[in-house]
């Protein structure tokens, strides 16, 4: 009975993730199908309601940027103007794709993080995101004078260092988080066996398998202990076999402040950080170049650290939307014992897929997160 | 409980795929004006594309490139700039499709010919300027192009003063545009409903965006 119940419980879980995953296919899908078919066929997705009036917004504030540029030529207080357009278009476009909202979440979930760490990445990526913008234009048409082709292809490198970054991300992910699920499944199987032989002991053929695995859950009590014996377990393996980097997923309570702050604590994001907020974003470049051409460069500079400001915060409101749906799961599973824990390291190794698919779609140019006009 | 959760993953879910999917952001705007080019036969031999860029695009696609005098792009300093921008529409199928009688066609056009920029130095704009020939002439009842972004990375619309013509064509012919209507900004996500639907289908009062209507009787 107990069994049954179980699998279906499990079954139930794995309906979930499916469900996730088809309706994560389907919002990369419209760029995939425009690639596919070059000719005709396909048209920008629909945007009503909710998406179009984000869209509507971001635009119509893209467009005011350049008035605004213009008149802080003359008129000091336009400044502010341009600094409240730029923070409220990096709110409205950072809901657009790119910007690594999908990336950051899809860590997040994978790599059970806290939602304060996931505001911290977000914020960092959108900083770094801003400070490579100033970079590329400070540098190369400041500086160099260099042409927007020239700006385009050095951006178009960096794009191609960030994607291959959130591949390895994801790889990384995929390998850690991989070997926890196996672990898991391997933990609940024996579990299960053990039940098995408790309930209707015809499970003889399991034995040796069986005893191969007492070392992780003593057969017998497996059922009393429940969660724990699980957890305990699988935190001793963090510490045996996993990297320091890591958080142990077996952890039931989330990360201590003390964790966070220890050894490989924040700067263990930083790669998270960097494959997101490597690429710029293309309308801080042409902003800052327009402004360049005003002779407001600084005013383009500012104006494009507002912009990250707000993009950090739209990020960051979807990264901790992320970690609360994967701390609500979590809540529910823990309520199953093995198979609970067993769905949380599939979500995460899920996750971790994911991470990876975005990473190589946008590396092969399935998906395009940005494109810079016509050069 | 169960269903909480399963609905909490779903929200989450949706809330990635919505950000992926809200995939339409423009950096750049561009104001057309078309034309079509008739031969005397009455046959249309090209499309004709005059397309403006809005100012920020401008000044970023002008960024670093010699001039003369400051403020100002004579056509010749432009020159190579167009040719990186054919050049690289070609990727994009010029972003012009045609429709010959009701039936979609795959490389319509050849490369572009008479392509040059124009600068504004009063609206601080450039216009591309293009011409795209149809590989055959063609002899069609109805004729229909389309210009748009299928990723909306570019906005298309259609200038105010004169976004059609038909030059030299036979005087019964008649044109109609289709702007992406509905007013709402921005106006160029109107969509063609029938993207899901077949083939045969897909032009059976499809809404979509800036289409040219050509009907000789």
């Amino acid at each position: 009975m107990k069994c049954g119940a179980e699998a279906a419980f499990a079954r139930r879980i794995a309906l979930a993730v499916i469900i996730i995953a088809v309706a994560l296919a389907a919002g990369a899908a419209p760029s995939a199908f425009a690639q596919a078919t070059p000719f005709g066929a396909p048209r920008p997705p629909e945007a009503t309601g909710l998406t179009g009036w984000i869209l509507a917004q971001q635009s119509h504030f893209y467009r005011a940027l350049s008035g605004l540029v213009r008149a802080a030529k003359t008129d000091g207080s336009a400044f502010w103007g341009l600094i409240g357009i730029s923070f409220s278009y990096g709110i409205f476009h950072a809901a657009g794709p790119g910007h690594g909202k999908a990336v950051i979440s899809s860590y997040l979930v994978a790599n059970e993080e806290t939602w304060r760490r996931g505001i911290v990445l977000s914020f960092a990526s959108a900083l770094l995101q801003a400070v490579t913008a100033v970079v590329i234009v400070g540098i190369a048409a400041v500086l160099l004078g260099a042409t927007a082709k020239m700006m385009g292809d050095t951006v178009r490198v960096i794009e191609i260092v960030s994607y291959a970054l959130i591949v390895l991300l994801g790889a990384r992910l995929f390998w850690v988080k991989g070997r926890g699920f196996l672990r898991t499944l391997h933990e609940v199987r024996s579990e299960a066996e053990a039940h098995g032989r408790a309930d209707h002991d015809h499970h003889a053929h399991a034995h040796d398998r069986k005893v191969a695995h007492r070392n992780h859950c003593g057969h017998d009590d497996a059922h009393a202990r429940g969660l724990a014996c699980d957890h305990s377990h699988a935190h001793d393996h963090h510490h045996d076999e996993e990297d320091e980097d890591v958080l142990p997923w077996g952890h039931a309570h989330g990360p201590e402040p003390e964790e966070l702050a220890g050894p490989g604590g924040w700067h263990r994001g930083l790669s998270a950080i960097v494959a997101v907020g490597l690429r710029p974003c293309s309308g801080a470049i042409i902003v800052l170049v327009f402004a360049l051409a005003q002779g407001l460069f600084l005013a383009g500079v500012a104006s494009t650290f507002v912009m990250g400001l707000g993009t950090a915060i739209t990020v960051a409101a979807i990264a901790t939307l992320a970690v609360a749906a994967r701390a609500a799961a979590k809540r529910v599973a823990s309520r199953r014992a093995g198979y609970g824990t067993l769905a949380m390291r599939g979500i995460e190794v899920g996750a971790a897929v994911l991470v990876m698919a975005f990473g190589g779609l946008l590396l092969t140019g399935y998906m395009v997160s940005e494109r810079m006009g016509m050069f | 409980m169960l269903y909480h959760f399963v609905l909490l993953m779903t929200v989450l879910a949706c809330g990635l795929a919505v950000n992926e999917r809200a995939q339409a952001h423009p950096h750049v705007w561009v104001t057309m004006a078309e034309e079509l080019l008739y031969a005397p036969d009455g046959s249309v031999t090209g499309v004709r594309n005059a397309w403006t860029f809005d100012d920020m695009f401008s000044a970023y696609a002008t960024q670093g490139l010699p001039q003369k005098t400051k403020g100002q792009f004579t056509r010749d300093e432009l020159q190579s700039l167009a040719k990186v921008n054919v050049e690289s529409l070609k990727e994009y199928a010029y972003f012009t499709y045609a429709r010959i009688d009701g039936k979609r066609h795959r490389d319509a056009f050849t490369d572009p010919i008479d392509y040059y920029l124009d600068y504004d130095p009063k609206e601080t704009v450039l216009t591309l300027h293009f011409t795209l020939p149809f590989k055959t002439p063609v002899k069609a009842k109805d004729l229909q192009v389309e210009i748009y972004d299928p990723e909306f990375f570019i906005d298309f619309g259609f200038a105010e003063k004169d976004p059609v013509r038909l030059v030299g064509a036979p005087t019964p012919c008649t044109f109609s545009m289709q702007k992406p209507n509905d007013g709402n900004f921005p106006s160029s996500l109107r969509l063609d409903q029938a993207f899901q639907t077949s083939e045969a289908n897909a032009g059976m009062g499809a809404n979509f965006a800036n289409k040219i209507s050509v009907t000789c009787p």
